[in-house]
């Protein structure tokens, strides 16, 4: 439901504030004052290595400041071969780098009061992979709502706060110390997130997803294939599902931590390493498995928060950390 | 007149012209002049907004099928095999509409699932095997058909791009399958598994999705 919301307020926002548009085309040429842009020259190593490359004339980069009030919001669609690379920093200012490879590749920026908007495009339907790479690294306030997607390239988000979706069709995602509601969605493209706060939903088919040292209060994994790994601790009155069809789910915890557990597969095996600690559910709830599913269930400390782990036919393991 | 009695007349009459005794009792009071002036404000603001678009049919589609997911509506009820009246045509049309594939099919695994959960157990399918209703034979059968079929339109559509991301979403599809074919043998071998029904619906979703994805993409090419 999160998402949908999420689009329909885009929509509305997008509708509300048409009127305020103020389009810049950022096609390679011609250059605009405001614009910064920069022909490099031609790499010799670069031309020879790419010698049947010939429309890969040289490296381009743009660079544009947008100045913002308050929280933005930054939406990126990159249809080009590249990652999109976003940190944070204490101005009131949005800054887009675009590089690409060629002039096959055009980049549409558009800025409505707060809300930026940065679309790369293929102008040539004809051009070869290596000149369609376009690479954009932003810097944004720290506080900043996302919306970011890519096809192949590698999405890097660090020190940001605010809510985020992130798409991506094979490229990985690389969260590092955000928060917020952050929603990823690839087709086989992996995450890893790290000291990741706030609420996070992760869905692939052949993805993996890391989960290292969290605080995150809210946490929903699914993937086809993928394995999944959770280490770190959990929140309490967290709720935390995971879930892959084939692959691994891991759960590390800690000594310290405090939660129910359900743990099933269909077809898989739940590898369970810490029996010491899993204690009978202290709260009365009478947990059976299917006779059709191996399951799990039991408490960890005094159950505060809830885990939920499943597969089809991987294997489910669940371990304390040294 | 009192503060709560501007809010009423506010409220029935407008802010424009005020009543006498309004007026004069806004004359006289700060918060009740705060109150106009706030409105007076969101009114001027609401003035100068564009006239909203008629969001698309799909986006009413889709929140539809997320409020029945969640239980908020219910869920239609899709007929049986053997009774699909000639009005499915037009819903198999409707389905075409690349922007409504993932919402439709969305709407088709809720109802289908919902319509095999609510079916009783039947002890003897345990006992000696057979399986002699057809819904549990082949489990969100209307879906699949209708998946199928888009996939076959789609490689029709597409059919031989070289693109990393096209082999990505043709490998993605291929693994979708996969699981799908999996997951059916052991509901078919195991009717009230039902977490391995919760992943073959998952399954069919994943792969709603990843046509639609496709499918958008191929429109964005072309």
């Amino acid at each position: 439901m999160g998402l949908g919301i999420m689009r329909l307020t885009a929509l509305r926002w997008h509708m509300n504030l048409s009127a305020l548009k103020s389009p810049v085309n950022f096609t390679p040429a011609p250059p605009e004052p405001r614009v910064k842009l920069s022909m490099l020259p031609v790499l010799a190593a670069a031309a020879f290595l790419c010698s049947g490359a010939s429309a890969v004339a040289a490296a381009q980069h743009f660079e544009k400041h947008f100045a913002v009030k308050t929280r933005p919001v930054v939406v990126i669609h990159n249809v080009a071969n590249g990652r999109i690379e976003v940190k944070s920093w204490k101005n009131s200012e949005v800054d887009v780098l675009a590089s690409q490879t060629s002039d096959k590749i055009g980049f549409d920026m558009e800025q409505a009061g707060d809300r930026i908007d940065v679309t790369a495009t293929i102008l040539d339907r004809s051009a070869q992979p290596q000149e369609l790479e376009a690479s954009l690294q932003l810097t944004v306030p720290e506080e900043t709502e996302l919306q970011l997607k890519t096809e192949t390239g590698l999405i890097y988000v660090e020190q940001v706060m605010g809510d985020m979706t992130l798409e991506s069709v094979a490229g990985d995602v690389h969260l590092n110390e955000v928060s917020g509601y952050i929603i990823v969605r690839t087709t086989e493209g992996s995450l890893v997130c790290t000291q990741c706060a706030g609420k996070l939903d992760f869905k692939s088919i052949r993805g993996g997803a890391q989960v290292l040292q969290p605080a995150l209060t809210n946490v929903s994994l699914f993937t086809t294939s993928g394995n999944i790994l959770f280490d770190g601790d959990f929140v309490r009155t967290g709720l935390y599902t995971m879930k892959s069809g084939k692959g691994l789910v891991e759960v590390r915890f800690s000594g310290n931590d405090s939660f129910d557990l359900k743990a099933q597969t269909a077809v898989g095996t739940v590898d369970n390493q810490a029996a010491a600690y899993l204690k009978p559910d202290s709260h009365g709830a009478k947990h059976l498995a299917s006779k059709f599913t191996k399951g799990l269930f039991g408490t960890v400390g005094q159950g505060l928060a809830k885990v939920e782990l499943s597969s089809y036919s991987g294997t489910i393991r669940i371990l304390k950390r040294d | 007149m009192l503060c709560k009695d501007m809010e009423f007349v506010v409220e029935q009459e407008g802010l424009a012209p005020l009543p006498e005794a309004a007026q004069a009792h806004v004359a006289t009071c700060s918060h009740c002049q705060g109150f106009v002036a706030d409105l007076a404000a969101i009114v001027s603001v609401a003035n100068e907004l564009p006239a909203e678009v008629e969001p698309p049919a799909r986006i009413w589609v889709s929140l539809q099928a997320q409020l029945e997911l969640e239980g908020i509506i219910k869920t239609p009820v899709v007929p049986a095999h053997g009774e699909r009246s000639s009005g499915w045509h037009g819903f198999s049309d409707l389905f075409r509409s690349r922007a409504l594939a993932t919402a439709t099919v969305g709407l088709l695994i809720i109802a289908a699932g919902a319509l095999q959960l609510r079916k009783p157990p039947d002890a003897s399918l345990e006992t000696n095997g057979s399986i002699a209703d057809p819904v549990w034979q082949v489990p969100f059968a209307q879906t699949a058909k209708v998946l199928n079929e888009q996939e076959i339109d789609l490689r029709n559509m597409q059919p031989a791009s070289t693109s990393a991301v096209d082999t990505s979403f043709r490998q993605n599809l291929q693994q979708v399958d996969d699981f799908i074919a999996d997951c059916e043998r052991r509901v078919s071998a195991a009717p009230q598994d039902e977490l391995a029904r919760e992943y073959l619906s998952n399954a069919y979703q994943q792969k709603a999705e990843l046509l639609s994805a496709m499918m958008d993409r191929e429109g964005s090419m072309h």
